[in-house]
């Protein structure tokens, strides 16, 4: 029995890790990739040297260096997976040297579990999980130091390196040292003790005070660790239920006795407390986990990797509502050629969800600056890279901001510029061939058009300056397309910009410039526009000037027959022509 | 004995591995490409190592052989770059002043030697100021990441902070000034939800709120009067606009702005009508003898369709130190209308002989303005003219002068053409200016790796002594002395 017990034990260490790989490979491989842009992880000592001359230094390093692997999920969930069933083990381990009690094993995943949840939430740095790391190896260490006054000495040393090393969880330890010289050296004399103690408070109490009179940081965020959160100001509650696990459960392995028991009711009680922690890790996950941002992160990685079917896919399995996913999807229309005629088949949100507006964080710039770069407005693209990297919280560089602005440097023959960025990706792990081979194209202008998306870009951007307008986006759409009449992206969202406004004339004033764009028939949703503003002129139907199919005409003549019907005709209307400009038109607020 | 042999055995070994004799070197008709151009500069006797290496080629080896004038000889080998060791150059250069270096680089390349001509660098009898503070910040547009206000020992490659906005999160911090580089005398701007002008004379700190009900917006740009009883400001109301073609990419305007001064005294700020006109009237600055201010002023535009006709002349207009009262007239000493030109910047020599500022195509905001350059007016004659021994086809812009006015410091983006660093150049008694050098970093390929830019350079003549943590208090404690306005 105690065989099975301890194959249940790795088995269940082995399910564990293999559960959490799954969830983050299949169903939350999303904030991964979410996570792995808004750092940089640069193999120079003037990094490593900036991580470490702040407290938490080595966590940090460690954790940007695990998470730059996010970059293929399926590893970044490895990564994860290994740490946690680490953590379980290290708890694990240290409860052992308290007491052998197989059936609380199921409690040494606790902390493992409640980190698990930290790391659903975005802000969440991996750093907060390596300075755990951290501080229970150097508590493992301490078990092999039999004299108490070297254990003494120890503690300070290794709490003071803490400190330096793992950052503001590194009281930790201290708690760990007193609850096992308590439950399992019980060596110390009475003078011992009281030095110990006096040893391990001043170690725990001094090092913040002394970090602050060199450092520029709150004596709080000296505290509570710089890199465990991407903000400044957060609430400790998450963090310290974490931290307060690492000690509970040894605490518990100490008073907790269980009686023995029969082998197979022994074996039931520990199926049992698995599936009590099971049920319970599920019902933590589900309050952890947000599948809204997962959602709009994921259109954001489709987006960023050009994967324009698979964001269609995405919208036709479930609607996006939100701005951002809606802007991704209308870019994704677009360059599958599907925006004019497709796009009023899924929920549309207002110019908003064409082109949001500009926001101070790090999120909205990096996903609206996609858009702008493909339609060919280089340098709010580049800026609105710059601005999402110098947004992030925590001062961090974002590898996908310095690509794009590499990019952009490079097809506005900024060279000098576009280099330092290529070189600093160069120090890169997964940018670096990217940056090495884009080296080659500096100063060589038949190079950079060898790559067709480029070359493109080249031709749509802009020669005639003038000042970019937030709140004139019409205007500067309608610029760039008159710089380019070939640019066929700017085109479409011209005049889905007038659409989605609900301005008829202006969108009947710019239909007309894409007639040398080849379309073959005027597009379905244009159709409609073009149906409705005849409608609302007043004018006589017979002298309708444009093209239309006669199936589009026969649904706009049912259309305003049942919305002059009145009654129930509304509910009627959402669901027989939900997917028409004329619905969006009328019932879109 | 034994040992001793060994022992110098083992030293020679060392010495060979690491110097190698640079044998039958064919010899080059031209001067190295060094990397940061180093070569003819005049530099003060105090200044940090000039570590260098070559950018332009590859090389297996650099040999460089410095040999002083007057007396000493440094010789060193690399593979990278040359690092100078600290004393060894210090000494070099205080047994030299006022002489020259001759510099010898040879190269290593497919293990043969080449040797280039030599260069000198000049060392001035001119001593410079203890160091420089600036601003680094990431050239960017409306959001700012980490920054901070950092003091840099020019005697050597310590820089240190003298304050971060890691220190109350959200915070920027900009506006840096002294009193004729005296440290003791400090202005300091931080903005955010917990923002106030910080003023510390002798020591002691205040922070200050510098809106008031009938100035435009807070105190900035500030520049000490002399006698360190008032502070010239403007109060601007600016926006920032983005340009859309390559080689541009900010535009920052004032859409109102006008010159106030603070009456330490008596907590006031004073104005006059000229000052505060429809034009935009910025950057002011106090003559070195407190008698007069000069500032920049434009004629009101349209912004979205004039801006290009934005344009600041030079004025000056009399300032009386005793009353706190202005002159009734404004003298326009270099006119936006005559030059074509506009006007930012304007800093005199403390010595009283020039005035040196940046003249750009338009607009006041000429760090994001490529033409922009040096000028120089010489105060006894009202010449004027561009200081084409320092300016590049690149943007220079801030700049500021030594405590003895035989230096002055600026930006440029002459480097990458956007992250802007700090150039020293020095200026005799005939008014001779030297070729600016790169301010020197311990690696040279710092500039290459730095998101920073440097910001606002200004000479200190001793460090600046700020208590971190009485400025964390006092700018969380959002209690601020109010200025007021005196009508």
């Amino acid at each position: 029995m105690n065989k099975l017990l301890t194959y249940s034990e790795k088995g269940l260490s082995l399910l564990f890790g293999i559960v959490v790989w799954l969830f983050f490979t299949f169903f939350y491989s999303s904030h991964l990739h979410y996570q792995e842009q808004f750092q940089m992880f640069l193999f120079t000592s003037d990094y490593w040297s900036d991580l470490m001359s702040r407290p938490g230094g080595l966590a940090d390093y460690i954790g940007t260096f695990l998470t730059q692997f996010y970059y293929y999920a399926w590893l970044g969930a490895l990564i994860i997976a290994c740490l946690l069933v680490l953590l379980q083990q290290q708890i694990y381990r240290i409860t052992q040297e308290i007491r052998t009690e197989p059936l609380l094993y199921p409690l040494t995943f606790i902390p493992s579990l409640l980190f698990w949840s930290l790391l659903c939430d975005e802000s969440y740095l991996l750093a907060s999980l390596i300075a755990v790391h951290l501080i229970l190896v150097a508590v493992q260490l301490c078990f092999y130091i039999r004299r108490p006054w070297f254990r003494i000495g120890y503690a300070a040393v290794v709490l003071l390196l803490l400190y330096w090393l793992a950052g503001g969880a590194f009281w930790i330890a201290a708690l760990l040292f007193v609850l096992l010289e308590f439950a399992c050296f019980n060596q110390f004399t009475r003078l011992q003790w009281t030095l110990f103690l006096l040893v391990v408070v001043a170690c725990v109490v001094v090092p913040p005070f002394i970090a602050k009179q060199f450092l520029f940081y709150s004596l709080s965020r000296l505290w509570w660790g710089i890199c465990y959160n991407r903000y400044p100001v957060i609430s400790p509650i998450p963090l310290l239920v974490a931290w307060s696990s690492l000690i509970l459960i040894p605490l518990l392995f100490r008073f907790v006795s269980v009686k023995s028991l029969k082998p197979n009711t022994t074996l039931i009680w520990f199926l049992l407390e698995v599936l009590v922690l099971a049920i319970s890790g599920h019902w933590l996950m589900q309050r952890s986990v947000d599948w809204s941002k997962e959602s709009v992160m994921a259109y954001d990685y489709s987006v960023r990797m050009e994967q324009w079917n698979k964001v269609i896919a995405m919208a036709d399995r479930k609607t996006p509502d939100s701005p951002l996913s809606v802007a991704c999807l209308n870019l994704a229309l677009c360059q599958q050629g599907k925006l004019n005629d497709t796009m009023f088949r899924y929920f549309q949100n207002g110019p908003e969800g064409l082109l949001p507006g500009f926001q101070r964080d790090f999120t909205v710039p990096m996903i609206v600056g996609e858009i702008y770069y493909h339609l060919g407005f280089l340098n709010t693209s580049m800026r609105y890279a710059f601005e999402a990297m110098e947004a992030i919280p925590d001062y961090k560089k974002s590898s996908r901001a310095i690509k794009r602005m590499a990019e952009v440097n490079l097809l506005n023959g900024e060279y000098k510029v576009a280099e330092k960025y290529l070189r600093l990706l160069q120090h890169t792990l997964f940018y670096s061939r990217w940056a090495t081979e884009t080296l080659k194209c500096l100063g060589n202008e038949t190079l950079i058009d060898r790559n067709p998306a480029w070359a493109q870009l080249r031709k749509y951007r802009i020669t005639d300056d003038f000042l970019f307008s937030e709140q004139q986006k019409d205007q500067m759409l309608g610029l760039l397309f008159v710089h380019c009449k070939t640019n066929r992206i700017a085109y479409e969202y011209l005049i889905a910009y007038t659409l989605l406004s609900k301005d008829l004339t202006r969108f009947v004033q710019y239909f007309p410039l894409g007639k040398e764009l080849g379309y073959s028939s005027i597009p379905v949703h244009y159709q409609e526009a073009l149906l409705a503003f005849w409608a609302g002129s007043g004018r006589n139907p017979s002298e309708f000037p444009w093209p239309v199919s006669q199936a589009v005409g026969q649904q706009f003549t049912n259309y305003v027959r049942l919305s002059t019907a009145g009654g129930y005709a509304e509910t009627q209307i959402r669901d027989l022509y939900s997917q028409t400009y004329w619905y969006y038109l009328q019932f879109r607020k | 004995m034994k040992h001793s042999i060994l022992y110098f055995l083992y030293f020679v070994f060392l010495l060979s591995a690491c110097n190698e004799p640079v044998q039958s070197p064919v010899m080059v008709n031209a001067k190295p490409l060094l990397y940061p151009d180093y070569t003819d500069v005049t530099v003060p006797a105090t200044i940090a190592p000039l570590n260098f290496t070559l950018a332009a080629e590859k090389f297996d080896r650099i040999d460089v052989v410095v040999t002083g004038s007057q007396k000493g000889k440094l010789h060193l080998q690399s593979k990278e770059v040359i690092q100078f060791p600290l004393q060894d150059w210090k000494k070099l250069l205080a047994d030299n002043k006022a002489s020259d270096l001759k510099v010898v680089v040879s190269v290593k390349q497919q293990g043969k030697w080449k040797q280039y001509q030599p260069f000198a660098v000049h060392v001035s009898g001119y001593p410079i100021d203890y160091g420089l503070v600036y601003r680094l910040i990431a050239p960017g547009y409306e959001v700012y990441s980490k920054m901070g206000i950092y003091q840099r020992d020019l005697s050597s490659f310590e820089q240190k902070a003298i304050v971060e906005n890691t220190l109350v999160p959200g915070t920027c911090v900009n506006c840096h000034a002294f009193n004729r580089n005296n440290p003791a005398q400090m202005n300091l701007h931080v903005r955010g939800a917990n923002g106030a002008t910080m003023l510390q004379v002798n020591g002691k700190m205040e922070l200050y709120n510098t809106k008031t009900d009938s100035t435009i917006s807070p105190c900035v740009y500030p520049y000490w009067h002399p006698s360190g009883q008032y502070i010239a400001y403007s109060v601007n109301q600016t926006r920032q606009a983005f340009h859309v073609v390559k080689h541009e990419r900010i535009e920052v305007f004032d859409q109102a702005s006008d010159v106030v001064v603070y009456d330490l005294r008596n907590n006031r700020l004073i104005s006059c009508p000229q000052l505060k006109t429809e034009a935009f009237e910025t950057f002011p600055v106090f003559s070195p003898d407190g008698k007069s201010l000069y500032f920049c002023s434009s004629k009101q535009q349209d912004i979205q369709s004039n801006y290009k006709r934005i344009k600041y002349s030079l004025c000056r207009i009399a300032f009386d130190a005793k009353t706190a009262t202005f002159g009734n007239k404004v003298d326009t000493l270099i006119s936006a209308a005559k030059t074509g030109k506009s006007i930012s910047f304007p800093r005199p020599s403390f010595d009283g002989n020039y005035l040196m500022y940046t003249q750009s195509d338009y607009g006041n905001f000429s760090i994001w303005h490529r033409e922009a350059d040096l000028y120089l007016l010489k105060l006894a004659d009202g010449t004027s003219r561009p200081l084409t021994e320092v300016n590049s086809n690149n943007t220079e812009s801030f700049h500021d002068w030594s405590s003895n006015s035989h230096w002055f410091v600026f930006s440029s983006r002459r480097g990458d053409g956007l992250y802007t660093r700090l150039y020293i150049a020095s200026i005799d008694g005939q008014g001779r200016v030297s070729k600016p050098f790169l301010l020197p970093q311990k690696d040279p390929r710092f500039y290459d790796a730095t998101l920073f830019s440097y910001n606002i350079p200004e000479f200190v003549t001793a460090p600046v002594k700020v208590n971190a943590n009485e400025l964390e208090k006092k700018l969380l404690q959002k209690d601020r002395k109010k200025m007021y306005y005196a009508h």
